[in-house]
């Protein structure tokens, strides 16, 4: 489903991804952990099609596609979702309007016709109470004054939404008590499904309790320098990321 | 404007009715004097000289009869409220006007209706200032001036519903359109009061039109001013306000038509615990060319003054902005916010941002913040992230920056037009109202 081989990029002239190889099959669950500075949010920014993330080698099939050919839009059209780190507030648009904006947005990319205001007020409501978001967030600017753990909830309920085919969480549980780390791993594992895949890039352990990985991959300068079972991440709570680095290095 | 000359010569020589003395006046102080120039500060970011050489003739009681009943269906599609007056060329329609359930103490007259009565005439005559006490625009107003509408509030009357005045440039060739709108609102009386200027494809006449506010103590006043002419107009519009004590104006002026247009909203803060908002949003691409002077005068002590005015150009379109606020010696313990933030969509186009300030008093709190800026580039990679067409979120994001200027406008036409100018026929507000209803049950 998805191919990464070799993949280098760079964020403002500095080399940020060294040749990173993942292949990641339909169903499955892959865990991007590493240090600070490894190059996860950049993976996750590169996959997306963020500007000022330069690919200077190396190739992303997705389904067949080269990723890297398409626009952020069309990408999204692909299946490919992003839950950001930071989620950006946009005042003076609301919430539900932006969602049906990329709904039918992904609709007409993939030659599906539109749907009507009120199946999709209806889809909109089953989600919103599946993910367990305050209705009165829907018609409110999206992200505006919500707090860090309505913002997540936010990105996963657009995530139910759209129903991607790869979603991508860029430190979903940062910024996160126990009870918000809970809800947005049950908004996560109730979209898990034998086609979708997930890439959930995190720094620690405690998230992977909640939403099981298939496979854990340790980020080290921008590249893969471990993979393993969902084992590994408990090895990294327990031993931390320097036994690794250093052996990269 | 070559044509003015002959224009003024007849005035001067016989103005009819009971304005006469005051248009002749009026007629030879413009010949005098002449039309701004860019030689002159007001003027400076704005040419006329488009216009110089356009055959404008000035409409008469006639043309208004260029939009029918049938044409007229369609400009009033938007139009919600029971309460509406309709001008076209700039005289009075009372065909195509609804005004027969005006509360107590509320009228709404046609200028000349008004003027051709003695001593309505004398009062009105009165509130109309000489020629070299206002700007040259104003004077030819004056000059020409022969219809509009005179809008009365007793004190306590309360309009229920806003007022809607459609104002319609329809003429297949260049007229020269002038109305004055007269709004006193007596002690304590409230009204919301909207102006819409419209026109049909293509025209390119151009309208001069004065809007005087009359407030007497504690009255309220709401005031929506929206230029949605098509762009081959030229608009000279003014807004001139008298606040007395205690009373309050919220004004907008949205703009989006026009070829050129420049408006002046000019607030005086006559007597204490006067309070004024204005607000404003200008919206231009292609060639067009939007100019906004505010003043605001604080001339007593305890008056509060708060602006906000965003401009969005795209295309190789031009806006201006020139903020002045006065705080005369008196005037102690006043406060005075203005900001004005632009958004530049095309390297082509250009702003020309200048708040002024003239304080003469010490005991005082004023701020004044003006930006110049682009799209956020984070949030247009957020939401094509989603899916969202880079046009779209485009669009979206730009509609975003507009909408906190017109937050407050609770009216649904006027809201209708503001979104179908940046998201095209997908009305936000639809989607919101349909959605608070069955997510509250």
């Amino acid at each position: 489903m998805l191919e990464i081989k070799d993949l280098h990029a760079e964020v403002g002239g500095t080399e940020i991804l060294r040749g990173l190889d993942l292949v990641v099959r339909p169903g499955e669950t892959h865990a991007i952990m590493g240090p600070n500075g490894s190059g996860k949010s950049t993976l996750a920014h590169v996959l997306a099609g963020r500007d000022g993330y330069s690919v200077t080698a190396g190739s992303v099939d997705f389904n067949g596609k080269s990723l890297l050919d398409l626009s952020p839009e069309e990408r999204a059209g692909e299946g490919v979702f992003l839950a950001f780190q930071y989620p950006i507030e946009i005042p003076g648009v609301n919430n539900v309007y932006m969602l049906k904006a990329a709904l039918n947005g992904i609709r007409t990319y993939r030659g599906e016709k539109e749907l009507s205001a009120a199946e999709f007020l209806k889809l909109v409501k089953a989600r919103v109470k599946a993910v367990g978001l305050d209705e009165t967030l829907l018609s409110r600017p999206v992200n505006e004054g919500f707090s860090g753990g309505e913002k997540k909830r936010n990105e996963v309920f657009q995530m139910s939404v759209l129903e991607p085919r790869l979603a991508v969480l860029d430190e979903t549980d940062s910024g996160l008590d126990i009870d918000a780390l809970k809800a947005v791993a049950a908004g996560v594992n109730a979209l898990r499904d034998s086609e979708r895949c997930f890439i959930v890039v995190t720094h620690y352990q405690r998230l992977l309790e909640h939403i099981v990985p298939d496979y854990v991959h340790v980020l080290s300068k921008g590249r893969i320098v471990k993979s393993g079972g969902k084992e590994l991440a408990f090895e990294l709570e327990a031993r931390g990321y320097d036994w690794l680095t250093g052996e990269a290095a | 404007m070559q044509v003015l000359g002959p224009i003024l010569d007849r005035i001067e020589a016989d103005a009819p009715g009971a304005l006469g003395g005051r248009r002749s006046a009026a007629a030879a102080y413009v010949r005098e004097h002449g039309l701004p120039q860019l030689s002159d500060e007001a003027w400076k970011y704005t040419s006329l000289a488009a216009l110089r050489d356009i055959a404008y003739r000035p409409a008469t009681s006639s043309d208004a009869q260029s939009v029918s009943a049938e044409d007229f269906a369609a400009f009033a599609r938007g139009v919600e409220t029971p309460y509406r007056a309709v001008l076209v060329n700039g005289h009075f329609r009372a065909d195509l006007s609804t005004l027969g359930r005006l509360p107590a103490g509320c009228t709404v007259r046609s200028l000349a209706a008004v003027l051709a009565s003695a001593p309505d005439a004398q009062a009105i005559a009165g509130l109309i200032p000489e020629a070299k006490s206002v700007p040259a625009f104003t004077a030819l107003n004056t000059a020409l001036l022969a219809d509009g509408l005179v809008i009365e509030l007793a004190a306590g009357a309360q309009l229920d519903q806003p007022l809607h005045i459609v104002a319609i440039a329809g003429s297949a060739t260049p007229l020269l359109l002038t109305a004055r709108i007269i709004v006193r609102a007596g002690a304590g009386a409230h009204a919301r009061i909207v102006e819409e200027y419209l026109g049909t494809a293509a025209d390119n006449s151009l309208t001069n039109v004065v809007t005087d506010l009359l407030l007497e103590r504690d009255a309220v006043i709401h005031h929506h001013r929206l230029q949605n002419e098509p762009d081959t107009t030229a608009h000279i519009g003014r807004v001139s306000a008298h606040l007395g004590a205690g009373s309050e104006l919220y004004t907008d002026s949205v703009v989006f038509g026009g070829a050129l247009t420049r408006v002046d909203i000019e607030v005086s803060l006559a007597e204490r615990g006067a309070r004024a908002r204005l607000n404003g949003l200008f919206a231009a691409t292609g060639s067009q060319h939007i100019d906004h002077h505010t003043v605001i005068d604080h001339l007593v002590g305890d008056t509060h003054s708060e602006e906000l005015y965003r401009g969005i150009l795209d295309g190789r379109s031009r806006g201006v902005f020139n903020g002045k606020i006065i705080v005369r010696s008196k005037a102690q313990r006043i406060t005075a916010r203005q900001a004005n933030n632009n958004l530049l969509l095309s390297r082509q186009a250009e702003i020309d941002t200048k708040p002024e300030f003239e304080i003469y008093a010490d005991d005082v709190s004023c701020a004044h913040g003006a930006t110049v800026g682009e799209l956020d580039q984070a949030a247009l990679f957020y939401l094509r992230s989603r899916g969202i067409a880079e046009t779209e979120a485009r669009a979206l994001l730009t509609y975003a920056f507009a909408e906190q200027v017109v937050d407050s406008i609770p009216l649904q036409s006027l809201r209708r037009a503001i979104e179908e100018r940046f998201l095209g026929k997908r009305a936000m507000s639809e989607l919101t109202e349909s959605l608070i209803q069955p997510c509250s049950q």
